[in-house]
C-alpha cells in the first residue's frame, strides 16, 4: 500500500516539474500532495495527512492557483538558453546529487533496518497529540500565531496596489 | 500491512522527491513553478521526518510536521504577494527576464 501511494506521488511529482502549463503543474501536484497524505496514514499520522489535504492540497494550492489565474501566466515558452556548458553541468550535478543522497540514505536505513514500529492507535490519536502540543510546545505555538499574523499583514502591504506614484 | 514499512523505503521515497523538486527547481523559469517545487522539497523533509517519528514511537515528528506545514501557509502567502508585486512592475515572472538585482 505505501509503495502505491509513494509511486502515485513521485509520478505526479515528475509530471509536475515537467509540465510547462502552470496550471497543469499545480494540479498535479494536488494528486502529488493526496498520495503524500496516503503515506502519512500509513506513517500513523492521520492527523498530520487530514492537515496536508486541507491546510495544502486546499488552500495554499488553491492560493497558487489564484495567483496564477490573476496573472494570466501562459505556458512557457521553449527557450534556448546560450550556455550548453552550464546546462550540461547543472545536469551532471542533479544526478551526482541524486546518486550521493539515494545511496546515503539506503546505507543509513539498511543500518538500522526496523519496521516502523508503535501501536498506530495510540501513536496517532489527535487528542494525545493535541495534549502534547498544547503542554509541551504552547510556546511554540503562540509564536507561530504571531508569525501567521505577521505573514498575513506582509502579504496585504505586498500586494496593494500602490494609490499615488512614488518618485 | 501497516507497521511493516521499512524506514529505508520511505526515506528513499522522500530522497527520491527532494530530487525531483531540486530538478524543477533547477529546470523551471516560471517563478511559481519553482516555488512549487520548492514545496515538494519541504513535503519530502516532512515525509522522512514522519517516517523517523513513527520509527523511533514518538509524536515528536507529527508536532514538528505540524509547524512546518503552518510556516509553508505563511511562506506561501509572502511568496504569492511577492510574486504579484513583482508581476506588477515587471510584467512578468519568468526569471530570466527579472535581472533588477543582477547587477
Amino acid at each position: 500500500m505505501f509503495e502505491v501511494f509513494a509511486a502515485v506521488a513521485i509520478v505526479f511529482a515528475a509530471l509536475m516539474v515537467l509540465s510547462r502549463n502552470p496550471v497543469r503543474s499545480v494540479l498535479s501536484l494536488v494528486v502529488a500532495f493526496f498520495a503524500l497524505a496516503g503515506c502519512y496514514v500509513l506513517l500513523f499520522s492521520p492527523f498530520i495527512a487530514v492537515i496536508q489535504v486541507i491546510v495544502y492540497a486546499g488552500a495554499i494550492l488553491v492560493l497558487f492557483l489564484f495567483v496564477l489565474m490573476l496573472l494570466n501566466v501562459g505556458p512557457e515558452r521553449p527557450e534556448k538558453t546560450g550556455r550548453p556548458i552550464q546546462t550540461l553541468l547543472s545536469g551532471i550535478a542533479i544526478v551526482l546529487f541524486a546518486g550521493f543522497l539515494l545511496s546515503t540514505l539506503r546505507h543509513s536505513g539498511s543500518a538500522a533496518p526496523r519496521a516502523l514500529a508503535g501501536e498506530p492507535n495510540v501513536l496517532g490519536r489527535p487528542e494525545a497529540l493535541a495534549r502534547e502540543l498544547f503542554s509541551g510546545y504552547l510556546l511554540h505555538f503562540e509564536a507561530v500565531s504571531i508569525l501567521l499574523l505577521s505573514a498575513l499583514v506582509g502579504a496585504f502591504v505586498l500586494a496593494r496596489r500602490d494609490r499615488e506614484p512614488r518618485g | 500491512m501497516i507497521g511493516t514499512i521499512p524506514l529505508s523505503e520511505v526515506l528513499i521515497v522522500s530522497g527520491a522527491l527532494f530530487c525531483i523538486g531540486l530538478c524543477g527547481a533547477l529546470l523551471r523559469r516560471n517563478a511559481i513553478q519553482i516555488f512549487l517545487s520548492i514545496e515538494l522539497m519541504m513535503n519530502s523533509a516532512n515525509l522522512a521526518i514522519l517516517g523517523y517519528g513513527a520509527s523511533l514511537g514518538t509524536r515528536e515528528g507529527q508536532i514538528v510536521v505540524f509547524f512546518v506545514i503552518a510556516i509553508a501557509a505563511a511562506e506561501a502567502a509572502v511568496g504569492l504577494a511577492i510574486f504579484v508585486a513583482l508581476f506588477r512592475h515587471t510584467e512578468t515572472i519568468d526569471v530570466n527576464r527579472i535581472n533588477l538585482l543582477k547587477w
